[in-house]
């Protein structure tokens, strides 16, 4: 196994759970669905195994973020759907926030950085 | 709420795993399918869009792993599927497993046994309120280090010691239940206020009352559990009731609970069973501190107890006794013998004396368990040397290194199940070889049972067997690179070597570990053989005793006494194999004993000191049945008898110091004060008799004939012990000595049957126990670090056969070969022994207080050691290095 490409699932994983969740604030998905929008929004900048999706989706089913159930897909196939919960709701915005504290400081140093050099 | 989803996932991991599982291929299945189709309609051909779907998605297996992991109740099914393949494989190799389980069967089983002894006799609370208050008082002086109170004293101590809460005074005895079959048990009298001051009440009736403990009290008696269960079959109207004791009609009051005893009963031997009201009596000795204390200090002969005041300690108890000692010796209270009072808390008077020996006992036994792990680590480390390819091939098939850990880990832990459970099964048998040969001043050791935090502790410590011997292997495992493994088709280069390096270090620790046991051992062997070439001046061989006692009952005076002992031993002499017979007071090395003031003629003591006689009180026929020499004189013998002119024995130490260059010959003794009638013409010397200890001091002693005793100063002795004397085996005299002496009066209870080398051995009970487990606790050490030598010359010589035969090959000799294994595994055990010396040299100083007439650092006993040491890795090694030695080298190097 890979050691640098599984440091930097580890690092993603959180990244990966907050994009699933924010595709899914938008209605019920499937895994594969997910997939491919998180490939498309990101334009590829996100180069992890598809596979790593679906540990972050139990790991989040698991603390009831989101809840599975299975129905019929676009070409009616059965797929499990997944939809984000009202605790999941709340996490997202949480972590939201959070994040444009921390990118806000980041970049409030970075252009203090820039400014003075 | 997130705990509940948490418990959701579990729970429905486990209910539903089946269905989880098909689920989680399902949506896979549906994910790559759609990445399938998706690659096609971008114009790949079905094959290639299917292969980019695969490589994209990652390791399917892998992904479904961590799936399972976050389901959070996996990774108790991965464990469970871990170890039921681990057992699988574990039963493919029976030679391997029965080895690695034998192994940490010993060393789980010694732990868990040595664990139970210490749990009852170290950690299971006393059976008083808050014990951690309660204190023992002694009263010490000169050739006395700890001994018992005059009454004199506790007053004192009650009235002036405000740390004391209360005191209270207790002495033990022996009563004789009577009936049709009398029996003859251990008693107490004791004061009315020792149950509240040890917190105790009585399970059922009541405590002695006031009026009842004074003198003249009402003949009133509390009954220990264990006879009222089985004299009385634990009949509850037994309260009230009158039964005869010792000839008296005693009314019992009050049963105790089963788990009472008082504080000095603590030992293995016979339990106290009946408890009498002490009733002193305050208007006839009492004194409060201050010049009317008796000069000489009166007889010291109570065992004291008191309870801490709240707030007071140990320490400001034994301060405030030095303040009022200091005081009392101005008015010449027992002045110039260095008379102190001290207080020793009831926890440490009880486990103080055997806590350093379980200590280093169990010390030791954790180093075999140590020494254990490490062999089952050694062998599992050469088991993944053979595994090499297994793992390699598990690791490209997408195994994580974590997964294998996991299947390492479980296979040891399995091997720790095996262990366990054998280990177990040996504890049970080593409770039950502790119980039979622990010494009886281990207190409590005979309640000694595997109880469920025995069993936690043997599962707790197989666990951390378990991990400690895996750790290495798994953690090596994990090092694989599976490429290079499977290129090069399974000739291990570096890991091999690795792995080869670790199991040089685990055997040197094995060995380290070994010499600092076989070096304490070794110690305890010097000590207990040194103990044992101390001439207690008597010989033990071939002697059998026993307590017989004579009630005033039916022996109302000192001359039915006398002739009861005549015709006792004219019985015993007719029995076959019966050399001598005689009888004694006290028997050595199994009693203490106190002395007798006396007045030597010719002899003035220095101020304040008195002429102390310790008394031993015999009948015809003791000296020649102990082996009791004569060095000047004779010894006491029949001409003795009440009616002739009072004579005296005494021993060396007594001529020493009473007959500092005189004749002791025809000395006149006199028995008590100046008073007193009793005047003794000293008939002969022995030699010195070690009667407390082996190893304290010798006092001034005289035996005197119980007849004459009991004519002056008019002392019947109502309570002897029988000693006989036989050249073959004295167990063999038990039964016709108690038919001689039921013949002669069936009423008569007997006790304390033992023979006098059991006596001597009891007596050095605690180092012999520590030598016994020490030394078997060695020689196993030594055993599994041999067993890990063997290992790892085998595998030396079987990595390097292809080495070996170039070599000889190229003209080596078979003697060259076999001493080029060698060094392998002499290498280890030098460095092994090198730091097990220094180890042991830093530790055995512990065993400082434990030896005897041998310093921690004995050279003798470290030459051996090493001398031992070397001489098992040799014989370790020899074996496989002579399979080196036999190394043909057109076999070798064809095969190759």
């Amino acid at each position: 196994m890979d050691a640098l490409a599984s440091q930097r699932a580890e690092v993603l994983r959180g990244t990966l759970e907050m994009l699933a969740l924010t595709l899914l604030s938008d209605g019920p998905m499937h895994g594969w669905g997910i997939s491919v929008r998180l490939r498309e929004m990101s334009r590829d900048v996100f180069d992890v195994n598809q596979g790593s999706l679906y540990p972050a989706l139990q790991a989040m089913l698991r603390r009831g973020w989101i809840k599975a159930q299975w129905g019929p897909s676009e070409n009616n196939r059965r797929a499990r759907f997944y939809s984000i919960t009202r605790e999941g709701r709340a996490q997202l915005e949480s972590e939201i926030s959070e994040w444009q504290r921390s990118s806000a400081a980041v970049n409030r140093v970075l252009r203090l950085a820039f400014q003075g050099g | 709420m997130g705990w509940f989803h948490e418990l959701a996932s579990s729970l429905g991991a486990l209910i539903a795993r089946r269905r989880q599982e098909a689920e989680l291929r399902d949506e896979i299945r549906f994910h790559i399918d759609m990445e399938t189709d998706r690659n096609m309609k971008r114009g790949l051909s079905e094959a290639d869009a299917r292969r980019v779907a695969m490589r994209e998605f990652g390791g399917v297996e892998r992904h479904k792993d961590d799936v399972r992991d976050e389901r959070g109740a996996g990774a108790l099914f991965d464990a469970w599927s871990d170890i039921r393949f681990a057992t699988r494989a574990l039963l493919r190799r029976p030679g391997f497993t029965a080895a690695a389980t034998i192994t940490l069967a010993l060393g789980i089983g010694a732990t868990t046994a040595l664990f139970g002894v210490m749990k009852r006799v170290l950690l299971a609370p006393l059976p008083y309120r808050q014990p951690e208050s309660i204190v023992e008082v002694w009263s010490a002086w000169k050739g006395f280090d700890q001994t018992w109170l005059s009454y004199d004293e506790w007053e004192g101590w009650k009235a002036r010691v405000p740390a004391f809460a209360d005191i209270g005074l207790f002495s033990d005895a022996a009563v004789t239940f009577d009936g049709d079959s009398p029996e003859r048990v251990r008693s107490a009298a004791m004061h009315a206020n020792i149950l509240p001051i040890l917190g105790v009440t009585p399970e059922l009736g009541r405590n002695f009352t006031a009026e009842e403990d004074r003198p003249n009290g009402a003949r009133v008696v509390m009954l220990g559990n264990g006879i009222w269960q089985r004299r009385f079959g634990g009949d509850r109207s037994i309260i009230g009731r009158h039964i005869q004791i010792s000839g008296q009609a005693s009314t019992v009051v009050g049963v105790l609970p089963s788990e009472f005893r008082l504080p000095t009963d603590f030992g293995g031997g016979e339990r106290i069973e009946a408890y009498f009201p002490l009733a002193t009596d305050a208007a006839a000795q009492g004194a409060t501190p201050g010049p009317e204390f008796p000069k000489g200090g009166a007889s010291h002969g109570f065992y004291a107890v008191a309870r801490l005041a709240p707030g007071a300690t140990a320490a400001t108890a034994n301060a405030q006794l030095r303040a009022l000692v200091a005081e009392l010796e101005r008015f010449g209270y027992m002045a110039n013998v260095g008379f102190h009072a001290f207080t020793i808390p009831v926890e440490e008077q009880i486990t103080g004396r055997v806590r350093p020996v379980l200590l280093i006992v169990f010390g030791a036994v954790v180093f075999v368990l140590l020494i254990a792990c490490a062999n089952v680590a050694g062998l599992l480390l050469v088991r993944g040397e053979s595994r090499r390819r297994e793992m390699a091939v598990r690791i490209a098939l997408g195994a994580g290194p974590r997964r294998l850990t996991r299947l390492l880990i479980a296979e040891s832990a399995v091997l720790a199940a095996f262990g366990g459970t054998c280990g177990i099964g040996l504890a049970v048998l080593g409770v039950r070889l502790v119980r039979a040969n622990a010494p009886i001043t281990l207190p409590r050791v005979a309640e000694t049972s595997l109880d469920w935090t025995v069993m936690l502790f043997a599962v707790v410590t197989s666990l951390g067997a378990a991990l400690l011997a895996g750790i290495l292997p798994a953690w090596q495992a994990s090092e694989l690179a599976p490429a290079g493994e499977l290129k090069e088709g399974g000739r291990g280069t570096t890991t091999s070597r690795a792995r080869l390096r670790w199991r040089q270090t685990l055997v040197a620790a094995e060995i380290a570990l070994a010499v600092v046991l076989v070096t304490a051992a070794g110690l305890m062997i010097r000590s207990v053989r040194n103990l044992l070439d101390i001439d207690a001046g008597f010989k033990a061989d071939g002697v059998l005793t026993m307590r017989l006692s004579t009630p005033s009952t039916w022996y109302p005076d000192s001359v039915r006494v006398v002739a009861f002992w005549n015709e006792v031993q004219r019985r015993v002499a007719a029995i076959p194999g019966v050399k001598h017979v005689g009888a004694v007071r006290l028997l050595p090395l199994a009693t203490e004993m106190g002395d007798w003031g006396l007045q030597v003629d010719g002899y003035t003591p220095p101020m304040n000191q008195g002429t102390p006689g310790d008394w031993q009180i015999v009948t015809p026929g003791y000296f020649e049945t102990m082996g009791i020499a004569a060095r000047q004189g004779r010894v006491l013998d029949a001409r003795d008898d009440m009616a002739a002119p009072l004579s005296m024995v005494v021993n060396r130490t007594f001529v020493e110091r009473y007959f500092i260059g005189r004749e002791p010959i025809g000395g006149r003794v006199r028995i008590g004060g100046s008073d007193s009638l009793s005047v003794y013409t000293v008939v002969g010397v022995v030699d010195d008799v070690r009667h407390n200890a082996l190893t304290t001091e010798v006092k001034p002693a005289f035996y005197a004939t119980v007849a004459q005793f009991a004519r002056a100063p008019g002392n019947t002795r109502r309570s002897m012990s029988l000693v006989v004397k036989t050249d073959g085996d004295p167990a063999s005299l038990v039964a016709p000595v108690r038919a001689a002496i039921k013949s002669l009066d069936s009423r008569l209870p007997i006790s304390e049957i033992r023979t006098m080398k059991d006596i001597v051995n009891g007596s050095i009970a605690g180092p012999r126990f520590a030598m016994q487990a020490l030394g078997v606790f060695g020689v196993l050490a030594l055993v599994l670090s041999a067993i890990g030598i063997f290992g790892i010359v085998s595998q030396v010589v079987a990595s390097r056969s292809h080495e070996f035969g170039v070599r000889a090959a190229l003209g080596a000799t078979p003697r060259e070969l076999v001493m080029l294994s060698l060094r392998t595994g002499i290498r280890q055990a030098v460095a092994g022994l090198a730091a097990g010396i220094v180890i042991a040299l830093l530790l055995t100083r512990l065993m400082t207080q434990m030896l005897q007439g041998v310093t921690p650092t004995d050279p003798l006993t470290f030459a051996s050691v090493i001398i031992v040491t070397a001489a098992v890795t040799i014989a370790a090694s020899i074996g496989p290095a002579r399979r080196a030695g036999n190394t043909d080298p057109a076999r070798v190097l064809s095969s190759a």
